[in-house]
């Protein structure tokens, strides 16, 4: 028999998580681990290792082949250029705290796409090879042109696939901007601090724009159901909101997915908010009370499930690797090649961070502008390290084959990708993230896996998520 | 029930393939039969092998039609049904294994009809999905390589679904399954249970399982798109969660996983009391298959499970499976809201048992 390697995690006071490199997983009992280590494995340790996939029987065709399939199965492939991230204009109306992208005055000239980027937007539009489209319009605050997006919609006719996703903040929403809105293919996504007060300090500026935009919020989720709106909480770590009252912010308007972000340290929250640089520990237990609210809210109201967005994707990636299509974790992680940013000066960017990055001064990480393409010796250089199989950490990780590689992010933070693994803030969160899940599909409360399988989208809820070896 | 036989007379004497059409001016082919003539009992059609004259059916329904004209017993097969998105082609009889439950049990003869198939397949309408059956159809593998080579080839809007035991994968056939022209095909392949033993009990076959493992790897590495289906005996009921297991252990690569309720014909009528389950009594191992199935991603269907004898949660999982000229409703089903997309009763199920069992959703 032949055992295949595992890389192991602590996981409680009585048993380890033992990972392979396809991502299956059990919990070994320490026991097992002093079996493992003196190679005195029982019949039964070998039963089970088999056929949970982790050790092969001499002649073991299909135990084989299963697990290099396994193992290919949690590498990512970028496939054709599909989804394109478009910031038709930097202007905006509102001036949040932590804006992300430095933007511009609402009256400033100069910061609107041309005529010409128009043009080579469209005409790259027409270019692609895919018969499906996801097109998400960024700012700057888009619905300020109306016209721009008209127009790329209009060139995205001939997609059998089309998603649209326009970011706004929603402060001012007329019967043209409605008129838009009105297309089935396209989705609003829009940002929501919790209450009114915390949301009008970050955002607003004011009880004015506050009610507003709550106003408006209430209209379109009216209007279109809220399977339509998404929104976004971005969280000042250093003040948290109460976590009810933010749940309950969402709740209200029937928005189920919380994506529960701290600032990012990017654009001008670089300046004011220092303090972003390292999320630090009273984060993360704010992050894990955060998610133990909604679940015993949805072991209270059975009716309803809400979930934290970013767990979600990590948990489906633990079980369910290949589904999710989600670019921010993934590897490798390549960049420029399934989906691009372009900026409102035509340059194009690998990721919306890079962009910020370039905005904030700190260093230019465009791949080339839309009108003379981005097949680019930068994004070639970016790509050569997209990955984190080969990193001497990650190589000893148990979570490799669930986790992604954020070159841009440590660029933000350290000015280089050559740190130390385990000294970046992208392990450290990740580290967390994971360890926090595993303690979850672990826990023996009905009502964590209740939520857990909701957020797994399974029928029903199966008596437990993990498999032990004692 | 709509018939796939008909009785004709034609004035060629050898059998041939042919395409019916009732419109001269659609874009037709050489090969194709033109409607001459429709009267009370049938139609007639003309094409260069002569005239056919087919009986209990209208020029309407039987156009676009891909049928065998067989001269000498004096009928016409359809072949390639126009109207239905469920096409199959029995290309042998033969088989060897014998399940318990075979709801088409083998015949020990086999009729080479694979160059008439080939001939069917070329004129099927645009985009068709062609089902190919048997017997076992990989008992002639080189001849239904060669076939599907050749059609996809040829035709690049078509795809085949073949079901197989796959007890003749060979390693040497990796390479060839691995061209492109087998994206557009996939395998339909019955596997039981987890305990070798049973799963060669219902199969009546000993050392199938252990074929069958190795077949897979052989499809694992040939990049190949398979459809496992499992077949909903009382013997294998409380393994499905093991069975579950083992999917999501070492057949991760499966595009689907069908879990299909017993068919009342062939082997299964007469043993029906044995092997029958009644899902709705015992739902909870079929429900802890599909949650262990779903945690894994792999997408688990059921097959001839009429949507409201199903537990809500597991409803969408229950798809009409049954082809349209073998499926019927009862008439409680008629103020149904899910009827479109619910698998019905097979035409040969016992009406008083399906009457029983149906509840209007």
């Amino acid at each position: 028999m032949t055992f295949l390697p595992v890389r192991v995690r602590p996981l409680s006071d009585e048993a380890a998580l033992c990972v392979n490199d396809a991502g299956r997983f059990f919990a070994g009992s320490h026991g097992f681990v002093d079996r493992l280590l003196d190679e005195a494995l029982t019949p039964m340790d070998r039963q089970f290792l088999a056929r949970e996939g982790h050790a092969l029987e001499a002649d073991d065709p299909l135990g084989l082949a299963a697990h290099l399939h396994g193992v290919a199965e949690r590498l990512s492939r970028a496939g054709p250029l599909d989804y394109l991230i478009l910031v038709p204009t930097l202007r905006c109306n509102l001036s949040c705290s932590y804006c992300q992208v430095s933007r511009a005055g609402l009256a400033a000239p100069g910061f609107d796409w041309s005529e010409e980027t128009l043009a080579a937007v469209l005409a790259c539009l027409d270019a692609l090879s895919t018969d499906r489209i996801k097109i998400e319009f960024q700012g700057g605050e888009p619905t300020l042109r109306p016209d721009l997006l008209r127009a790329v919609i209009a060139r995205c006719e001939r997609f059998a696939e089309r998603q649209f996703v326009v970011c706004t903040n929603l402060q001012q929403i007329d019967d043209e901007i409605l008129a838009l809105f009105d297309r089935p293919d396209l989705f609003i996504s829009t940002s929501l601090d919790g209450d009114a007060t915390t949301h009008g300090r970050n955002r607003t500026g004011g009880p004015v724009r506050t009610d507003r935009f709550l106003a408006n919020l209430r209209t379109v989720v009216d209007r279109y159901g809220p399977g339509k709106v998404s929104a976004l909480p971005t969280i000042d770590a250093t003040a948290p909101p109460d976590i009810d009252t933010l749940i309950e912010a969402y709740a209200a308007h029937g928005l189920d997915s919380i994506f529960l972000r701290p600032i990012n340290f990017q654009g001008f929250a670089r300046k004011r908010h220092k303090d972003a640089r390292e999320q630090d520990l009273a984060w993360r237990a704010y992050y894990e009370r955060f998610v133990r609210a909604i679940i015993a809210r949805n072991w209270r109201d059975r009716g309803r499930v809400l979930e934290e967005t970013y767990l979600s994707i990590a948990l489906r990636r633990i079980f369910q690797p290949g589904r999710d299509r989600h670019v921010d974790l993934r590897n490798p992680n390549p960049m420029g090649l399934d989906y691009i940013v372009v900026d409102h000066d035509g340059m194009v960017y690998p990721t919306d961070e890079a962009r910020m990055l370039a905005r904030s001064g700190i260093i230019d990480l465009s791949i080339g502008d839309v009108r003379r393409g981005w097949d680019s010796e930068a994004r070639d250089q970016l790509n050569a390290h997209a990955t984190n199989q080969f990193d001497p950490a990650c190589q000893r990780c148990a979570y490799q084959p669930y986790c992604g590689r954020d070159l841009v992010d440590d660029i933000a933070r350290y000015g280089r990708i050559d740190m130390p693994r385990l000294e970046t803030e992208f392990c450290r969160r990740h580290l967390h993230l994971f360890d926090f899940v595993f303690a979850l599909i672990y826990s023996d409360d009905p009502a964590v896996i209740y939520s857990l399988s909701r957020w797994l989208r399974l029928p029903g809820t199966p008596a437990s998520l993990g498999a032990r070896l004692q | 029930m709509i018939r796939l036989t008909l009785p004709a007379l034609a004035e060629a004497e050898r059998p041939f393939v042919t395409r019916l059409r009732i419109d001269p001016n659609a874009d037709t082919d050489i090969r194709d039969s033109l409607l001459v003539n429709e009267e009370a009992a049938g139609a007639s059609f003309s094409g260069a092998r002569g005239l056919i004259a087919i009986d209990g059916a209208t020029g309407r329904e039987l156009d676009g039609d891909v049928i065998l004209v067989q001269p000498a017993p004096g009928r016409v097969e359809r072949l390639l049904r126009a109207g239905s998105r469920t096409n199959s082609l029995l290309v042998t009889e033969r088989c060897d294994q014998l399940c318990v439950m075979c709801s088409q049990p083998p015949k020990k003869t086999h009729v080479d009809r694979f160059a008439l198939l080939e001939q069917a397949c070329l004129l099927a309408p645009p985009g068709m999905l062609i089902g190919i059956s048997g017997g076992e159809p990989t008992l002639y593998k080189e001849q239904l390589f060669d076939m599907v080579e050749r059609v996809l080839a040829a035709r690049d809007d078509l795809a085949f679904h073949i079901l197989t035991n796959a007890q003749h994968f060979t390693v040497e056939d990796a390479e060839r399954l691995r061209s492109p022209l087998y994206a557009r095909t996939s395998w339909g392949i019955p596997l039981y249970a987890t305990d070798a033993g049973l799963h060669d009990r219902i199969v009546g076959k000993a050392g199938a399982f252990d074929r069958l493992e190795r077949s897979l790897a052989t499809l694992i590495l040939a990049g190949a798109r398979v459809e496992l289906r499992t077949v909903l005996v009382s013997a294998n009921l409380h393994e499905l969660p093991a069975l579950a297991r083992y999917v999501a252990a070492r057949l991760r690569f499966v595009e689907a996983w069908s879990i299909m309720q017993l068919e009342h014909i062939g082997f299964a009528k007469g043993r029906w009391h044995a092997l029958h389950v009644d899902h709705r009594r015992d739902f909870a191992p079929i429900a802890a298959a599909l949650d262990q199935a779903s945690l894994h991603g792999i997408r688990a269907q059921l097959f001839n499970f009429p949507r409201c004898t199903v537990p809500p949660a597991y409803r969408s999982m229950a798809i009409a499976s049954i082809s349209d000229w073998k499926r019927k409703y009862m008439p409680g089903c008629a103020a149904c809201r899910e009827q479109g997309q619910c698998s019905g009763f097979f035409e040969w199920h016992p009406d008083a048992d399906a009457e029983a069992s149906v509840t209007p959703l």
